[in-house]
């Protein structure tokens, strides 16, 4: 019965709709709760913005992925070295850092929850053994879908229930949390050779199109009753001229859900290009803004780049190869076997390219065109467009015009010629930070209702205190301040406990993986389908029985049990 | 002038390899300051590895100069970053001797361990033995390794001299081993020796091998006989896995059978 009590705390939460108040909170065994008497513990915040602990709703994190970008980068591995204080590891590593570098650097920040973006179900016990060295966060993993030939195949014989029922029987295996497509059909097709162009187009062996994946993979989650949706690496990343296919993609989706999204549409800045090649490259953050302000069903995160090395790693291998042949630096790629594949290749972001600042201009577009921000959430993409630790920066541009008239006057002079940036006057507001950082993130991932991204009682106490006070800071002219405020918390609290105290991290994590366990019917449970077994021993390179992730890998978990409706 | 003596004391353990960065004449200008060297994870202060002289004085690190005797075979990272003054070595010296340096000049009288000269600027390094692995190179996975300045090894270098090179030259007297200018992309390497397998991926710069260049790579595309400084060479372009905007100039070359 450990209890804690926050005293003066300037609390904005937007999901219970506080925005700005003075108030004390309560936690009792790492809830929170309406009242403590003689708590153990006291913090007297004295006034600083309190938020709910900060959610990454897509981030690159964990898994092999990831771990090839450390295995690639012994230069970056020495780029961010921290030695053994107290009770933290040493870590090394800047855009890919170790578990712990990621953890604490984060927790310095106030998240209390990450996503990884992508793993493969093949390569999902790697994922969840880093996620067990991540002490300082929940962890919940996408599940990549975008080539999975069971999948593709109930596809093509339009047997939408049998793809709810490989859906389930993957993210059960894997302990995934949500369904992801990495340009759907593209990598598969690369995998042949080919490459996928429009949406609109056959992929070659299966003969449908990636629409018809995206939209039958939606239906299919919602079958499910997932609480997240399905999460989409639009095609035709980092293509001049892409956001036609963006704008497609997002037509075509339907609105099946009235409590959240049917699209969560990830790092859309490298998805909203004009302009026919490298040359006439624009930005088109209006046209698709436009699209998602009229479209509740979709939510997007912009995937901003701010400038600097970083490691770009992705399951779509043939952006990657196309990176190379750009950059010619050291690459990989990866197929992994019947589900997707991946693609390694460190970059660096410059201010004098005209290209990589259209693209820094485009992120802050989307983010300032957008008028909800409960469907534009704050992300690098990290770290492929920038590593994490840039966040606060990203905030102070937002929330700052003078900070951004700033930047761009460093960057490359014909920028002002392709973007729209210098024309946009919003400066968003301290509650619609709190929104784009962590309460749309919640929402959109379906875990408030497992008390994440909220202050209300009965919630986890993952609580982010910064050493910001809103009444004397003018977020217009003091970015400075919000940059640093930002940056390094005075308390993150985990759980009820605090775990990171001005950036010195304890290792009381307490941290747990979240995955999803949807129950289908006997006629679409997959581990007893001859079908489905017989093709998984002949196509696979391991026997079903070994494929699921055993319960030991995954240590203190939550188990998601949702009633699918087929 | 300032001169500063630094003799290696008698070690217990004296294979243990020390990190001596703080060697270089920049900062012996400042008399206040502290030594600090590190053996393993152990922070040692300068005064437990050396017996340290100082005479004179001096306003600029140009007016500094360091002499390192007694085993110093195994003080690594001696003259990182530095930018003028002198450092003689009277012996061996450790690896990364003169990383990054940007000025001023380093003699080592006895060999050089690995990596001598890493990633360095501009300056001079002239080693009067052989040099290990790595001279003039990048340190793993960096892009491009020394970038400015002149190494000169009067005696054999190992393999993989001038890996990454982006600048500056290298000279070799002796031989050195294998894959010399591997992913050299400018600069030049000139080798009086042998070697083998020379200049693998490389994108620009020059290389020339004046000796035998063996298990020759076989793609380099001959364009003929030259002369440099009238010695007979034979010029290849290369090399064509990438791109092929190299020069390497080799005596006479044998291909793997």
């Amino acid at each position: 019965m450990k209890t804690l009590l926050i005293k003066n705390a300037f609390v904005i939460d937007p999901v219970q709709k506080i925005s700005g108040e003075m108030m004390d909170i309560a936690v009792r065994d790492g809830k929170i709760v309406d009242d403590v008497k003689n708590p153990d513990q006291v913090i007297d915040a004295e006034g600083m913005l309190t938020l709910p602990g900060g959610i990454d709703s897509h981030t690159h994190i964990c898994g092999t992925k990831v771990n090839f970008g450390r295995y690639m980068s012994p230069e970056d591995m020495r780029a961010g070295r921290t030695s053994r204080k107290g009770d933290m590891h040493a870590t090394s590593g800047y855009s890919v850092p170790t578990t712990y570098g990621n953890s604490y650097r984060y927790s310095r920040m106030g998240y209390t929850t990450l996503l990884e973006g992508a793993m493969a179900p093949m390569e999902a016990r790697h994922t969840h053994e880093e996620f067990r060295y991540t002490p300082m966060q929940d962890c919940l993993a996408n599940t990549l879908f975008d080539g999975n030939w069971f999948a593709l195949e109930a596809i093509q014989d339009k047997d939408i229930k049998r793809l709810a029922g490989i859906l389930a029987w993957y993210l059960s295996a894997a302990k995934g949390f949500g369904v992801k497509l990495t340009n759907p059909g593209g990598t598969e097709a690369w995998g042949f050779g080919q490459d996928i162009s429009c949406i609109h187009k056959p992929i070659p062996r299966f003969g449908i199109t990636p629409r018809e994946i995206i939209v039958r993979m939606i239906e299919a989650n919602e079958m499910l009753n997932l609480p997240h949706s399905v999460h989409l690496h639009c095609n035709n990343l980092g293509k001049p001229g892409n956001y036609m296919c963006t704008l497609d993609t997002y037509n075509a989706i339907p609105d099946l859900n009235d409590k959240r999204q049917s699209l969560y549409s990830t790092h859309v800045q490298f998805h909203s290009y004009g302009g026919t090649s490298w040359n006439d490259f624009c930005s088109k953050a209006d046209d698709i803004a436009r699209s998602v302000n009229d479209k509740p069903q979709i939510v997007i995160d912009t995937g901003q780049v701010m400038f600097g090395k970083t490691t770009t790693m992705t399951a779509d291998g043939p952006m990657e190869f196309n990176l190379y042949r750009l950059y010619h630096n050291k690459w990989s790629n990866h197929d992994v076997e019947m589900e997707t594949g991946s693609g390694v290749i460190p970059v660096h972001y410059r201010k004098k390219n005209l290209v990589n600042a259209i693209m820094w201009s485009i992120g802050l577009e989307l983010a300032l065109l957008v008028d909800n921000p409960w469907q534009c959430i704050l992300a690098t993409d990290n770290p492929n467009g920038a590593p994490f630790v840039k966040y606060p920066e990203v905030m102070a541009l937002l929330m700052s015009k003078e900070y951004r008239e700033k930047e761009f006057a460093t960057l490359h002079k014909s920028t002002g010629r392709r973007v729209a940036l210098p024309a946009i006057d919003r400066e968003l507001t301290w509650d619609e930070i709190a929104v784009m950082t962590r309460s749309a993130q919640a929402r959109a991932l379906g875990i408030i209702d497992y008390g994440k991204g909220h202050l209300a009682e009965g919630a986890e106490a993952d609580i982010a205190i910064y050493p910001i006070h809103v009444d004397t800071t003018d977020p217009a002219h003091d970015y400075e301040r919000i940059i640093n405020g930002f940056s390094t918390t005075e308390y993150t609290i985990k759980r009820g406990e605090v775990v990171c105290r001005r950036g010195t991290c304890t290792l009381e994590g307490n941290h747990s993986t979240y995955w999803v366990k949807p129950h289908v019917s006997p006629a679409y449970d997959m581990s007893t389908d001859t079908a489905f077994i017989d093709g998984f021993n002949k196509y696979y390179s391991m026997r079903i029985g070994n494929y699921p992730v055993g319960d030991e890998y995954i240590g203190r978990n939550v188990c998601i049990e949702t009633e699918a409706s087929i | 002038m300032m001169r500063v003596i630094l003799e290696v004391k008698e070690r217990h353990k004296p294979n243990l390899p020390i990190e001596a960065e703080c060697i270089t004449p920049k900062n012996f200008l400042d008399a206040e300051r502290e030594f600090h060297v590190w053996k393993g994870n152990k922070e040692l202060d300068l005064t437990d590895v050396f017996h340290v002289r100082k005479d004179g004085t001096a306003k600029s690190a140009e007016q500094v100069e360091i002499t390192i005797r007694g085993d110093s075979s195994h003080i690594k990272r001696v003259g990182e970053y530095m930018d003028g003054g002198k450092i003689l070595i009277e012996r061996d010296i450790g690896m990364h001797c003169g990383n990054f340096m940007s000025a001023g000049r380093i003699e080592i009288l006895g060999n050089a361990d690995s990596w001598l000269g890493r990633e360095m600027q501009g300056g001079k390094i002239v080693c009067h033995g052989d040099a290990m692995d790595y001279a003039g190179s990048g340190y793993r996975g960096e892009k491009q390794g020394m970038r400015g300045g002149i190494i000169e090894i009067m005696g054999n270098a190992g393999d993989f001299a001038g890996e990454t090179m982006a600048g500056g030259e290298i000279i070799i007297h002796g031989n050195a081993g294998d894959m010399p200018g591997v992913d050299i992309r400018d600069g030049c390497l000139t080798i009086m020796g042998d070697c083998s397998r020379p200049c693998g991926n490389m994108s620009g710069g020059e290389c020339r091998v004046f000796g035998t260049a063996y298990d020759m790579l076989p793609t380099f595309r001959n364009e003929g006989a030259t002369t440099i400084d009238a010695m007979p060479v034979t010029r290849f372009s290369g090399d064509y896995t990438s791109r092929g905007l190299g020069t390497l100039y080799v005596g006479t070359c044998k291909y793997m059978d």
